[in-house]
């Protein structure tokens, strides 16, 4: 922690990699910096400035001069640095501008900067003990394998979450793109019926594949809803939706300590 | 208790631990047992913890997730990668471990939020963090747009080797290096 407090503490591995032996001491490269606020802190400690304080005019030209190195600007990701140094003309031109009475403290334009800096300080120094943190686990190795199960309702299997749903939805989404273009059917679906036909068919079989049963709706429409009603079940924790991978099927289980809940038929609205 | 009905209790905590897929909770483990004196229970976790981290034991008992787990002690770390044949374990990179960092001490915040602080956009390293499971999605927050929220999972904690939130890095604390780094400086 000593060594590596002297210069910039929490990059000190970057600052080291981007200097081979090119010699002018702290010319790293904008491509160093996760974004603007990186850059401008690492400016504002190399000249030792305090945070509190910051002598706009300097800065401004430190961070303008840093992105003028670059030949051609790429927007995809510079656009952020832009910003901020846009942030910084303008903030540097209001502190020109001659006002009628003394600016009161809290008025400083540079106050709202100043929080954004302190917040982001914080969260690098942050950063940087969960890294040390992640070092020590990443030492320690834990068992990963599970014992053997045998009946699927007392799988323990990762749940997954709606977000995994969702990513397999978009999957399956794609593989029936097609035909939504070519049936049009005018039967109506209700998530109701749907429910139920799906909670009959889990309390008689068990379990289902939920990807099979998906693919075996007669329209897209009524696809749709039954994913719906997948999602709804999920969320009343009446089934369990265990995946064993992103992308493959999910197995889908009524809850067992839940069967008695009643999801029967629109009477229950 | 006498001190065979201990070792017993240690031994079948032991086993428990063992055997668990998730951090064994303290919960899960009343609930197995039944009616255990709260205070015995304790006495024979801690004794079991402190009989692992003997030397002579490369394996050990951890409070991480919000439960005890077995790990392996770090300094064996070669010899377990010489055995699966596995170079180096994959560290999150500097922006999802940033990200991360914001969304733990914001928690719950939304993808917007979590940009503006960073000054960054940080849509590719929430996707990643989510795939990673180490984030999960818990609403949207009624703005405009409707934003979906995030907060930090159980997995996260178990990545860190946290017991609970509480356990991240204080304010206090990294006020204090804050402070430390000024020194060296000027």
């Amino acid at each position: 922690m000593e060594q590596e407090n002297s210069d910039w503490p929490l990059r000190a591995e970057e600052v080291e990699d981007s200097q081979p032996a090119a010699g002018h001491g702290y010319q790293v490269k904008l491509e160093f910096f996760e974004g603007p606020l990186d850059l401008l802190l690492f400016l504002i400690r190399k000249k030792k400035i305090d945070i509190n304080d910051i002598p706009m005019a300097v800065i401004t030209r430190d961070y303008l001069d840093y992105l003028e190195k670059k030949d051609q600007i790429n927007l995809d990701r510079e656009a952020e640095f832009l910003f901020i140094a846009s942030l910084l003309i303008y903030i540097k031109s209001q502190m020109l501008l001659p006002r009628e009475q003394e600016a009161l403290a809290e008025d400083d334009p540079r106050q709202q900067l100043v929080d954004r800096l302190l917040e982001f300080q914080k969260i690098k120094v942050a950063s940087s003990l969960l890294r040390e943190k992640e070092e020590v686990e990443l030492q320690r190795w834990r068992r990963t394998f599970r014992p053997p199960l045998e009946k699927p309702d007392e799988l323990e299997l990762l749940e997954v979450s709606l977000f995994d749903l969702a990513e397999t939805f978009f999957l399956i989404m794609k593989r029936r793109e097609r035909e939504n273009l070519r049936i049009i059917k005018g039967k109506d679906v209700s998530a109701e019926e749907k429910l139920k036909e799906i909670t009959d068919y889990l309390e008689k079989n068990g379990s289902m594949d939920f990807l099979d049963y998906f693919s075996s709706q007669d329209s897209l429409e009524e696809a749709l809803v039954s994913f719906f009603c997948l999602l709804e079940l999920v969320k009343n924790h009446l089934i369990v939706a265990v995946q064993e991978e992103l992308f493959q099927t999910i197995r889908v289980w009524l809850r067992k300590d839940k069967t008695h809940h009643q999801f029967h038929g629109p009477s229950h609205e | 208790m006498g001190q065979v009905m201990n070792n017993q209790l240690k031994a079948i905590l032991e086993v428990l631990i063992f055997l668990s897929q998730e951090p064994l909770t303290l919960d899960k483990i009343k609930e197995v047992l039944g009616e255990v004196p709260e205070e015995d229970l304790q006495a024979a976790l801690q004794a079991l913890e402190v009989d692992f981290s003997q030397e002579g034991h490369g394996i050990q008992i951890v409070q991480a997730g919000g439960g005890y787990l077995f790990t392996t002690k770090p300094e064996h770390d070669q010899w377990v990668r010489r055995l699966l044949q596995i170079e180096k374990k994959t560290r999150l990179s500097i922006a999802g471990l940033e990200t991360l960092s914001v969304i733990a001490y914001h928690q719950p915040v939304t993808q917007a939020e979590v940009s503006a602080i960073r000054g960054v956009d940080s849509t590719y390293s929430i996707k990643s963090l989510l795939q990673k499971k180490l984030i999960k999605i818990v609403g949207r927050k009624k703005a405009p747009g409707n934003p979906l929220v995030y907060r930090t999972s159980e997995k996260f904690l178990e990545y860190f080797g946290l017991n609970s939130l509480d356990d991240l890095p204080k304010e206090e604390e990294i006020a204090k290096i804050l402070e430390e780094e000024k020194q060296t400086i000027s």
